[in-house]
């Protein structure tokens, strides 16, 4: 590396080598540190006050913020909720975009589409996806109604996203539509790392089928499957537009999620220190959980087996 | 042997109906609202799945004015060029320097930088509400353009550092043995180099500017500066009372359209950009 040091580098030069670093840096690192660092620090201070936008009246109430959370019925109805999307709509996707990874990898005509078209739902706007799945459940002409009529169900169809009892689950469905692709790559990408040979073997030792999925392929692809429970971890925990823009969180907070809340408190009702500090407890939620995920998936479980 | 071929063919033939399956779940609600766009409002009542009797361009134009589509469409142009036009000479300059002047505090700073890829984006919403405000840079597509380039910086400065360590030293030091300076061994060596790098970056940032709407939600009230994204929103709003279905899937289809062509001509690079950021951030 041509750094400090050199005995034949004049001063100048090695000055000129430090303004050059610090222009070439500076433009980046101001924006970052205005628009991003500085709001992250502001966000906790935030959360320990008491304010409704206006300078005049905002006192600080130390942790009086968080004590009011703890208590919320409605946060942890959301929680509760953003649980429900983690552990149903994460199991639900891993293990499709898995079984779609396994089933394509290889070169069929059927796994050549699929590879053009898994990620169109990751790529269109999630405005897109939302206000298409409303179309889909829609009670009056919705291609759920109009599906299930022309098989002759027509009189079970009904309004699933207005209906407590199925506007998570309707929710959920599209939450899984949405996310499957990216896992769908992450998979994919990870078996594509386990050599050919490794296959082969086990199929010379009469490993078929499942055995051969879970002796061989789920252990090596473990390393990917770590990293994606991290991701649908965050996804989970911070989904918004999908939520807001299909029920707003209705019918009756059956699908309200923290983001969602957040929103609402922040925004509608002015209520900016409690939404902050609704903000701190998500991001307190998403590290705590994607850590222990880490921590629980530190040490392959199948290895101790071998 | 013969059962089994046929246990082995009837497995492939099941492994391909899912397949199969699982295409027309992902491709047809896609195709459903493209030819949704094409019906007149009676239409799309009557039959969700039938085709139009004669498609309907109409419902296009009027989107454009009358709903607003058109300068919603403008505006996310606006801001999503705006911010590529600053966040790629910035996002280079800092990825080059973390590439390839390591200094004290370097890896530091660039863990700030990537630090930035892990917190959920809500966590800085009110902060940012009122910063802008402060600023004088609320509700304008300025103030919207910032604060896009600054949160696509972590994303950018991670992919260019990468790109920038594979490019050859032997480069630039003969390029500053002819005379250049760092500065024009930057931008006359390096920089033309890292275009196949600028370009993945670019598209990939594009899409998610596009795209993006709860920063946008919380950014922006009036209804002149609205992107895309919140104009189709809002249409999907209004069209409650006027039923105007077929200008609102013709917004769709304005919002995803040039990002699925987009997406569908770069679709490899994309894919193995996405991979990168995903399994190595």
């Amino acid at each position: 590396m041509p750094s400090s040091g050199g005995t034949r580098r004049s001063r100048t030069t090695d000055r000129g080598r430090a303004w050059f670093v610090a222009g070439f840096l500076a433009p980046a690192t101001l924006l970052y540190a205005v628009f991003v660092v500085l709001p992250v620090c502001q966000a906790f201070q935030i959360s320990l006050y008491r304010w409704r936008g206006i300078s005049e009246q905002k006192t600080f109430v130390g942790l009086a913020n968080f004590q009011r959370l703890a208590g919320d019925e409605v946060f942890r109805q959301a929680l509760g909720h953003n649980l429900a999307f983690l552990l149903v709509g994460g199991a639900v996707t891993l293990g499709l975009a898995m079984a779609v990874a396994h089933a394509i990898h290889g070169n069929g005509r059927w796994a050549r589409v699929i590879r053009g078209v898994y990620l169109f739902p990751q790529i269109i706007s999630m405005v897109v996806v939302a206000v298409l799945w409303m179309f889909v459940y829609n009670p009056s002409f919705g291609i759920l109604k109009a599906s299930m009529q022309s098989l002759g169900l027509g009189r079970f169809a009904m309004d699933w996203l207005g209906t407590p009892g199925t506007a998570l689950p309707a929710v959920l469905v599209t939450f899984v539509w949405h996310a499957v692709g990216f896992h769908i790559m992450l998979f994919s990408a990870g078996l594509r790392t386990i050599p050919a040979e490794v296959q082969e073997a086990a199929t010379l030792d009469g490993a078929d089928g499942m055995l051969r999925f879970r002796q061989v392929t789920l252990p090596m692809l473990f390393p990917v499957l770590r990293v994606a429970i991290v991701y649908m971890v965050i996804g989970a925990l911070n989904v918004f537009a999908l939520v807001y823009l299909m029920t707003v969180g209705g019918p009756d907070r059956r699908t309200e999620v923290m983001l969602t809340y957040l929103y609402e408190q922040a925004f509608k009702h002015s209520d900016f220190g409690y939404g902050t500090a609704l903000a701190v407890a998500n991001f307190a939620v998403v590290m705590a959980l994607s850590g222990l995920a880490m921590l629980l998936l530190r040490r392959d479980p199948t290895e101790a087996r071998a | 042997m013969r059962p089994h071929r046929w246990k082995r063919l009837l497995r492939d033939g099941l492994v391909m109906a899912a397949l199969a399956a699982f295409a027309l779940t992902v491709v047809l609600p896609l195709v459903w609202v493209f030819v949704t766009s094409l019906k007149s409002s009676p239409e799309v009542f009557r039959s969700p799945w039938s085709l139009p009797a004669s498609p309907r361009w109409d419902n296009y134009a009027r989107a454009w004015r009358e709903a607003g589509i058109g300068q919603c469409a403008l505006n996310s142009l606006l801001v999503t060029l705006g911010t590529l036009a600053i966040l790629l000479p910035i996002g280079s300059m800092a990825a080059y320097i973390f590439a390839r002047y390591p200094f004290r505090g370097s890896r530091t700073l660039f863990g700030a930088f990537l630090g930035g890829m892990t917190f959920p984006l809500f966590l800085t919403i009110v902060p940012l509400f009122f910063l802008l405000q402060a600023l004088g840079l609320f509700d304008s597509l300025e103030g919207l353009t910032l604060v896009y380039v600054a949160y696509s910086l972590p994303f950018t400065v991670f992919v260019m550092t990468g790109f920038f360590q594979t490019l050859p030293q032997e480069l630039v030091e003969s390029a500053m043995i002819d005379g250049c300076g760092h500065i024009m061994a930057f931008w006359k060596v390096m920089l033309p180099l890292a275009r196949p790098g600028l370009l993945v970056v670019g598209i990939f940032n594009a899409i998610g500017l596009w795209n993006e709407y709860p920063l946008a939600l919380v950014l922006v009230v009036s209804d002149e500066i609205r992107t895309l994204p919140l104009g189709v929103a809002n249409l999907m709003m209004t069209e409650h009372y006027q039923s105007d279905w077929g200008a609102l899937f013709a917004g769709l289809v304005i919002v995803m359209g040039p990002v699925l062509a987009v997406y569908w001509a770069f679709r490899d690079r994309i894919h193995d950009t996405m991979v990168a950021g995903a399994l190595k951030g």
